[in-house]
């Protein structure tokens, strides 16, 4: 098709009807009932959908970090330190471990968070910000 | 799996039972710290789909201390469902009634409500006094630290502990004492 205006070009733009709606339909594929046949339905759930999996993209990263703490402070209960000592301490040891790393020592290898723990006591006694016991 | 593998692993995963004694402990203080070893909180392995938690055995409910006028002040709400079925009953009054519901309570709200919460409470044992049936207590392998230290009262001292408790000064003789 040839197009001697520019307002028939807009007019025309997209892609055929079919093939715009079936992209939705292929998102809504898992659903029931009218929510995957009836495209009007289809279409404000796929929406609702993709905004619940936007803002879900970074409850993940919150919900891992908070596990992560967790597991972190249970550690460190066991070896009587608080986190905040047990991190500044690492801090000052310049043993620069993230709450992956350390949570996944916790749960996995205890024996080397407790080697972890000793070092950043040790450390805070060493600088006098704690008394030894 | 070698042997040793599989006791850690029998060790790590098994279900052990605290004892908590409440005796002048505050509830609501305790809670949160009953919470920890309930939802299994203190264990590294910990997660929210891991059913890690502990049981744990609370003795001498009846005798916890309320903090302030707590006992006058707070109110527990109770709807039966029915018209003009809402009724309000005093700390105090609720402890008369029955002297674990208080710290029940202030255990179950401490934690999140969603579907776990009452399969929680289920390992949680509460005894109004120190009586705990012999099934229960032969599984008891720690004790929780309560939070604030009992205080001995003086009669629980023996004469001759007071007799020889060192003093600051001697009182003249003639120092009448009530």
């Amino acid at each position: 098709m040839v197009f001697t205006t520019a307002i028939n070009f807009i007019r025309s733009r997209g892609p055929d009807e079919f093939w715009r709606k079936r992209k939705i339909f292929r998102l809504a594929a898992h659903y029931i009932g009218r929510r995957r046949n009836c495209y009007s339905v289809t279409i404000k759930i796929v929406h609702r959908a993709l905004v619940y999996a936007t803002k879900g993209r970074q409850l993940r990263k919150d919900d891992i970090r908070n596990l992560r703490d967790t597991r972190i402070t249970a550690g460190c209960e066991q070896h009587d330190i608080q986190p905040h000592e047990f991190k500044e301490g690492l801090t000052r040891c310049n043993i620069l471990l993230n709450r992956k790393s350390l949570a996944d020592l916790a749960a996995w290898e205890p024996h080397s968070f407790k080697a972890l723990t000793d070092i950043a006591k040790q450390r805070l006694v060493d600088d006098e910000i704690k008394q030894p016991k | 799996m070698a042997a040793l593998k599989r006791v850690q692993q029998w060790a790590t995963f098994a279900r052990v039972w605290h004892i908590f004694d409440a005796s002048w402990q505050n509830p609501f203080e305790s809670a949160q710290v009953l919470k920890k070893y309930l939802m299994g909180l203190y264990k590294p392995i910990y997660h929210p789909m891991n059913e890690c938690g502990d049981h744990v055995i609370v003795i001498n409910s009846a005798d916890i201390a309320l903090p302030g006028d707590e006992w006058v002040k707070r109110v527990y709400f109770h709807h039966t469902g029915y018209p003009g079925g809402a009724s309000w009953t005093l700390a105090w009054d609720l402890h008369k009634k029955d002297p674990t519901l208080v710290l029940k309570k202030a255990v179950y709200n401490s934690m999140d409500g969603n579907l776990q919460r009452r399969y929680t409470m289920e390992r949680l044992h509460i005894f109004p006094d120190s009586k705990v049936p012999g099934a229960l207590m032969k599984n008891v392998s720690n004790q929780i630290r309560q939070i604030r230290p009992m205080p001995k009262r003086l009669d629980e001292y023996t004469e001759k502990e007071v007799k020889e408790f060192p003093k600051i000064i001697d009182l003249p003789k003639d120092y009448i004492l009530r």
